[in-house]
């Protein structure tokens, strides 16, 4: 066989692939990302999305991995910070003899705190959709 | 924990001791003319001394090189100075020869040293909230 005979055939086996490939797309976009991934996606997004119960150190999920413990402990670090801040407020309220400004500065510790954790959640998802982005 | 607003700590010492000091200087101005204070005698004035004091918890975390020293306010009480004595030979306090030992307190000084440490508080608020302004713009880099 020739050389012009090869490419054609390389060519036509590239051409079947990548029908093959857009066909399951349309079909179930899904089915191309790797199941680890969307395991991972849907773990960070259930993270995320939670409501203000603390999210406790150990349960980082099945990856066990040094990042998603790291981002587990900010999570939890900014949790703690609000659950001081409410509680250095509630001593203001209700008498205790807690100082405003320790409530105050609480506060606006909690606030930065909870800043830096969208900012870190920005950027995660900006690199996730960075990710999905190569699939097309 | 982590640190994000810088000299937190240190300042919320600061303002607790300005706090103290203000307690310390209206406790003046309300007893200004309290001829039997607890103990007998006139009230004696109480002064607030401030000290630095090395925070073990924050130099180990903040890790900058820095060693932050915290404040401490000490409250004594001012019996170096006596009061004026004033003539009074009514007064329920007035000893044999009819003077009455007053508080050594001025209040001219305790006004002054009320605006201080108002203007301290003021100064160490401004602190606190050049810290917080710069962890925001810090966080502002990424967007």
């Amino acid at each position: 066989m020739d050389a012009i005979g090869q490419a054609t055939q390389f060519a036509q086996t590239a051409m079947d692939m990548a029908n093959r490939v857009a066909r399951q797309q349309a079909e179930d976009p899904s089915t191309l990302i790797p199941q680890d991934l969307q395991d991972q996606a849907a773990q960070i997004q259930e993270r995320f999305t939670a409501d203000t119960t603390p999210i406790p150190i150990t349960e980082t999920g099945n990856a066990g991995s040094a990042f998603s413990q790291m981002v587990g402990k900010l999570v939890a670090d900014v949790s703690v910070k609000q659950t001081e801040a409410g509680q250095a407020w509630q001593g203001v309220l209700s008498g205790q003899g807690v100082p405003l400004h320790q409530a105050v500065i609480a506060s606006e510790e909690a606030a930065v705190s909870f800043q830096l954790m969208v900012e870190v959640r920005n950027k995660l998802m900006e690199s996730f959709q960075e990710l999905m982005r190569m699939q097309a | 924990m982590m640190r994000l607003v810088p000299g937190a700590d240190t300042t919320a010492s600061a303002l607790n001791a300005e706090r103290i000091k203000l307690e310390a200087i209206s406790q003046n101005i309300a007893n200004a003319n309290v001829t039997d204070a607890p103990g007998g005698g006139p009230y004696q004035r109480k002064e607030v001394v401030f000290e630095s004091i090395i925070n073990e918890a924050i130099s180990s975390g903040s890790g900058n090189g820095v060693n932050p020293s915290s404040v401490k306010a000490k409250i004594t009480t001012d019996s170096n100075n006596d009061g004026p004595q004033i003539y009074d030979p009514e007064h329920p306090h007035a000893d044999d020869a009819g003077y009455v030992q007053m508080p050594n307190v001025n209040i001219h000084e305790e006004m002054v040293n009320m605006i201080l440490a108002s203007r301290s508080y003021e100064a160490n608020l401004a602190a606190m909230k050049y810290g917080r302004r710069m962890a925001t713009q810090t966080l502002s880099i990424g967007r």
